[in-house]
C-alpha cells in the first residue's frame, strides 16, 4: 500500500498520468530529483564512484531486515530441509535404548506425496478457501467502498471499529466465538430460536460456516483497510470527470474505483488464500465441539502440528512443511500470474 | 490441549503439585563432583509449574535439613516445562534433578529423560501408599518418583435422585439401568464430552484393562481384551441409548450450567474438582452426596480408577539421592502444612501417604454436599483404593489423538466403540513399527 500512496504523490505532483496504470514497486518508483550533486563523498570512498557510493548507503538500511531474515527464516528453512531427508528410529525392543537417525533421501517427501489424510485435509481446506476467500474479499471491497463514499471523519470512526476483530489474536477471538456460538450459554442461539430457527453451531454440518464466519470476521477489517487505502490514491479529477458525464455513484464504484484497486484486490487474496491453507488454531479450537469432524489431520497444519508434537516425528513433519510450502507457492504463483495477465 | 481434557488436567496437576510432586532437579550441583563430601549442602533444581506454593514449599524444606538446599524453578506451564527441560537436555547443561511430570512417565524413559532411581526410592517405600508407588514404575524398576493419583469417586445430585425415587447404583450395570429410569424424566445420568476419551480409560483401567504390557524385549499391545470390552459396554449402552449428554469441557459456563440444572444426575470426579463445582454450581450446592465409584460385577474387590504423571529424576542428574529425600519430605505434615496457599487456606491433599484423612475436611467444600463428613470419608476411601498404574505404552503422545479422534466418532454414534478401540489399536501397531519399537498385538 505504501506503493499506491506513492504512486498517488507522484500522480499528483505531475501531471502527467492520465491513465489508470496501477504499477507494481521497482517500476516507475526510481529515486527521482535527490541527484546530491554538491557533495560527492570522493574523498572518503575513492574505488566507488558516488553512484556506487549511494546503492551501497540506500542498501545498507536492509541489512537489520536481512539479518533477521536470515536468522528466523532461511537459517530454520535450512534447518527444515535437512531435517527432513532424514528419519529417526528406535534402536528396537521397548524404545528405551535411545534412537538413530539415519539418511532417508527423498522418503519422507515419497511418503508425503501418497499421504491420503493429508491430501484429504489438502483439498478441504481448498474448498474452503474457494468460499471463504471471495466472501471476504467481496465483503471487504464493499465496505472499502461504502467507506470511502462517507465523509472522511465518518469514515475514520468505522475503520477503527472494522479493524478491531483483526486486533484480536486468533485464539482469542476463537474463544469469543465459541462462548458467542455455545448453544447453551450464546447470545446466538435463542437470537435465531425468536425467528424459528433451530441452529446449533457446534453440530457436525455446521462447523466450516461457524468457522468460515471467524475467519471472515477477523479477515474483513484487515482487507478492507488495504483496500481503501488503494481507494484513496484514485485520482479525484478521474470521478469529477466522470460524474460531469453523468456516471451515477454506483457506475463510478464499479467502473472506476474496482479496476482501480485490483492490484490491491490480488494482495488481499494471495494473503487470504495463504492463511486459508495454513488453517490451523480455529478448527484446533473447534476440535474441541465437534470431535467427530475435526480429526487430528483435519488441516494440512494440523497434520504437520500432530507428527511434529505429538507422533514426534519431526523428519515427517518438516518433510510435509516442504510440500505445503510448495502448495502455497505455487497457488500463489498460479494466481498471480493469470490475475496479472487479465489486468494486462 | 487446549481442549478441556488439558484444562482439567493441569488444574489438577497444579494442585497435586503442592501435595507432593513438586519436582527437583541437581543442575550444575557444583560441589557435587570431587571434594564434596565435607562441604556445604547438595544444592539441586526443582522444576514446576505449581506457582502457588512451589517456592514456599522449599523454602520450608531447606529450613527443615541441612543436607539439601532446594532451587525451586518455576516454571510458566506443562508445556513450557517441557519445552525447557527438552532444551536443557539438548545441550546437556543446567539439567534439574527432579521434573514434575509433564508426560506419562513410560514415555519419559522411552526419550531417555527418567532415570533408574529403584535404589534411592526402595529404602523409603513405606511412606507411600500402594497406587503412588505402582504409578512410579516402569518395567517393574522406579523411573519416577512416587506421586499419588487421584482416586475417583462418584457424586450424585442427590435431590433429583429423591425426586425420582432412584436408587444410586453400586455397579456400572446398575449405573445403565438408573440412566435408563432417568431418561424417562429427561435427565441425563451423566455427560461424556466427544473430546475427552479420559472416561473410558479410567472405566478400562477399573476394569483390569492392559494396553501396553511388557513381554521381555518387546511390548503387548491389546486395546480390545476382556476388561477394555467390559468398559467400553458400559459406554455403548450409554450412548445407543441415549442415556447421556455430550457436552463439551471447551464451553465450560455452559457445561456448569447444565450440571446446575438438574438434568444431569451425577459423575464421577476426584477431590481438585470440586471447588470448581462449588462455585460452579450456584442451585445444586449442597444438594450433591459423595459415593463410592461403581463396580463391575465381577470385580474382586473394589478398585477406583485413578491415574499421574509422576515427577522424575532426569538423566544427568548426579544428585538423584537428594531428589528421592525431597520427595520423602513431602509426605511429612510440615511439609503438607507447608504447602498451604496463603490467598486461599487450603493445603493440597496428600494423595501419596497412605492415610490422607486427616486433610480430608480441608478439601471439602463447605455447603456443598448433604453430609460433608460422609463425603470426605468417601473420598479417603477411594484413595485407598486407587490403582495408580496405567501402562500408556511408549508412544503415548502419538497416539491419544487418534484416541480422541475415534472416540468423538464414537460418541457420535458414527462407529461402535470396539470399531474405534481397534482402530486405535491399528494406529499403535503402525506407529511402533515407523518407530522401530518391537511390538506384538494381542489376539
Amino acid at each position: 500500500m505504501s506503493v499506491n500512496t506513492h504512486d498517488n504523490h507522484a500522480g499528483l505532483r505531475e501531471p502527467v498520468p492520465g491513465s489508470p496504470h496501477d504499477r507494481r514497486p521497482g517500476g516507475g518508483a526510481s529515486p527521482r530529483g535527490h541527484t546530491p550533486r554538491g557533495h560527492t563523498p570522493r574523498g572518503r570512498i575513492p574505488r566507488w564512484n558516488w553512484r556506487t557510493a549511494q546503492s551501497v548507503k540506500g542498501a545498507s538500511f536492509t541489512f537489520p531486515f536481512l539479518a533477521g531474515f536470515a536468522l528466523f527464516v532461511l537459517v530454520p528453512v535450512g534447518m527444515a530441509l535437512r531435517e527432513s531427508v532424514y528419519t529417526t528410529k528406535s534402536t528396537g525392543g521397548l524404545g528405551f535404548g535411545g534412537q538413530t537417525v539415519s539418511f532417508a533421501g527423498l522418503d519422507n517427501f515419497a511418503a508425503g506425496l501418497v499421504d491420503g489424510p493429508f491430501w484429504a485435509g489438502m483439498l478441504r481446506v481448498f474448498l474452503y478457501a474457494l468460499v471463504v476467500v471471495p466472501l471476504t474479499q467481496v465483503l471487504s471491497l464493499a465496505l472499502a467502498l461504502l467507506l470511502d463514499a462517507a465523509r472522511r471523519r465518518t469514515a475514520a470512526r468505522f475503520r477503527i471499529a472494522l479493524l478491531l476483530p483483526y486486533m484480536v489474536p486468533g485464539i482469542v477471538a476463537t474463544m469469543v466465538w465459541i462462548y458467542q456460538y455455545s448453544p447453551t450459554v450464546g447470545p446466538l442461539t435463542p437470537f435465531f430460536e425468536m425467528f424459528g430457527l433451530d441452529v446449533n453451531f457446534f453440530s457436525s454440518s455446521m462447523v466450516w460456516v461457524s468457522m468460515g464466519n471467524l475467519a471472515v470476521w477477523g479477515a474483513v477489517g484487515f482487507t478492507m483497510l488495504i483496500l481503501y487505502g488503494a481507494l484513496q490514491s484514485v485520482p479525484h479529477e478521474v470521478f469529477e470527470a466522470a460524474r460531469l458525464d453523468g456516471a451515477s455513484e454506483l457506475r463510478i464504484a464499479w467502473s472506476i474505483k474496482v479496476p482501480f484497486v485490483r492490484g490491491s484486490l490480488v494482495l488481499t487474496s494471495l494473503l487470504s488464500i495463504i492463511g486459508t491453507l495454513q488453517l490451523f488454531d480455529q478448527p484446533l479450537l473447534f476440535r474441541a465441539v465437534t470431535p467427530e469432524t475435526i480429526t487430528r489431520d483435519f488441516t494440512p497444519a494440523m497434520m504437520i502440528y500432530d507428527q511434529a508434537f505429538k507422533v514426534g516425528n519431526l523428519n515427517y513433519a518438516t518433510a510435509l512443511s516442504v510440500i505445503l510450502a510448495l502448495v502455497v507457492g505455487v497457488a500463489s504463483a498460479i494466481i498471480y500470474r493469470f490475475t496479472n495477465r487479465e489486468e494486462s | 490441549m487446549i481442549r478441556s481434557r488439558a484444562h482439567w488436567a493441569t488444574a489438577g496437576l497444579a494442585v497435586t503439585a503442592l501435595a507432593g510432586l513438586s519436582a527437583c532437579s541437581a543442575g550444575a550441583a557444583p560441589g557435587g563432583s570431587t571434594d564434596a563430601e565435607a562441604t556445604g549442602p547438595v544444592t539441586i533444581e526443582v522444576w514446576g509449574w505449581n506457582a502457588e506454593t512451589g517456592e514456599q514449599v522449599a523454602e520450608a524444606f531447606n529450613e527443615a535439613q541441612d543436607d539439601v538446599t532446594v532451587k525451586y524453578v518455576l516454571q510458566a506451564s506443562n508445556t513450557a516445562t517441557q519445552t525447557n527441560f527438552q532444551n536443557a537436555m539438548e545441550a546437556g547443561s543446567g539439567v534439574p534433578c527432579l521434573v514434575q511430570g509433564f508426560a506419562p512417565l513410560t514415555t519419559m524413559v522411552v526419550n531417555g529423560w527418567a532415570q533408574d532411581i529403584t535404589e534411592q526410592v526402595e529404602p523409603s517405600a513405606d511412606l507411600y501408599n500402594a497406587g503412588a508407588l505402582a504409578a512410579a514404575q516402569v518395567d517393574g524398576k522406579y523411573y519416577g518418583l512416587p506421586s499419588g493419583s487421584d482416586g475417583q469417586f462418584y457424586i450424585v445430585n442427590q435431590k433429583t435422585f429423591d425426586k425420582y425415587d432412584v436408587e444410586v447404583p453400586t455397579t456400572w450395570d446398575e449405573f445403565v439401568d438408573v440412566g435408563r429410569e432417568l431418561k424417562k424424566h429427561d435427565v441425563d445420568v451423566t455427560n461424556l464430552a466427544g473430546e475427552d476419551p479420559s472416561g473410558l480409560m479410567n472405566l478400562a483401567q477399573q476394569a483390569g484393562a492392559e494396553w501396553f504390557a511388557i513381554d521381555g524385549d518387546q511390548w503387548v499391545v491389546n486395546f480390545t481384551d476382556e476388561g477394555t470390552l467390559a468398559a467400553a459396554d458400559v459406554f455403548q449402552q450409554l450412548i445407543d441409548e441415549d442415556l447421556v449428554s455430550n457436552q463439551t469441557y471447551m464451553d465450560k459456563p455452559a457445561l456448569y450450567k447444565y450440571f446446575d440444572s438438574g438434568k444431569m444426575a451425577s459423575t464421577t470426579t476426584q477431590w481438585w474438582s470440586l471447588t470448581g463445582y462449588q462455585t460452579g454450581f450456584p442451585d445444586s450446592s449442597g444438594d450433591w452426596a459423595a459415593y463410592p465409584i461403581p463396580q463391575f460385577s465381577d470385580a474382586a474387590e473394589p478398585v477406583t480408577p485413578g491415574r499421574t504423571l509422576p515427577s522424575f529424576v532426569p538423566e544427568g542428574c548426579e544428585n538423584p539421592e537428594a531428589a528421592v529425600a525431597f520427595s520423602d519430605w513431602l509426605t511429612t505434615p510440615e511439609a503438607i502444612e507447608a504447602g498451604r496457599n496463603e490467598e486461599t487456606g487450603a493445603v493440597g491433599f496428600p494423595v501419596q501417604i497412605p492415610d490422607p484423612s486427616a486433610y480430608v475436611e480441608e478439601v471439602v467444600p463447605k455447603d456443598f454436599f448433604v453430609d460433608d463428613k460422609a463425603a470426605g470419608e468417601e473420598i479417603v476411601a477411594a484413595q485407598e483404593r486407587v490403582i495408580g498404574k496405567f501402562e500408556l505404552g511408549p508412544d503415548y503422545d502419538a497416539w491419544f489423538p487418534e484416541l480422541q479422534d475415534q472416540w468423538g466418532k464414537a460418541v457420535a454414534g458414527e462407529i461402535t466403540l470396539e470399531e474405534a478401540l481397534t482402530a486405535v489399536q491399528e494406529f499403535v501397531a503402525a506407529d511402533l513399527e515407523s518407530k522401530g519399537i518391537s511390538y506384538t498385538v494381542a489376539e
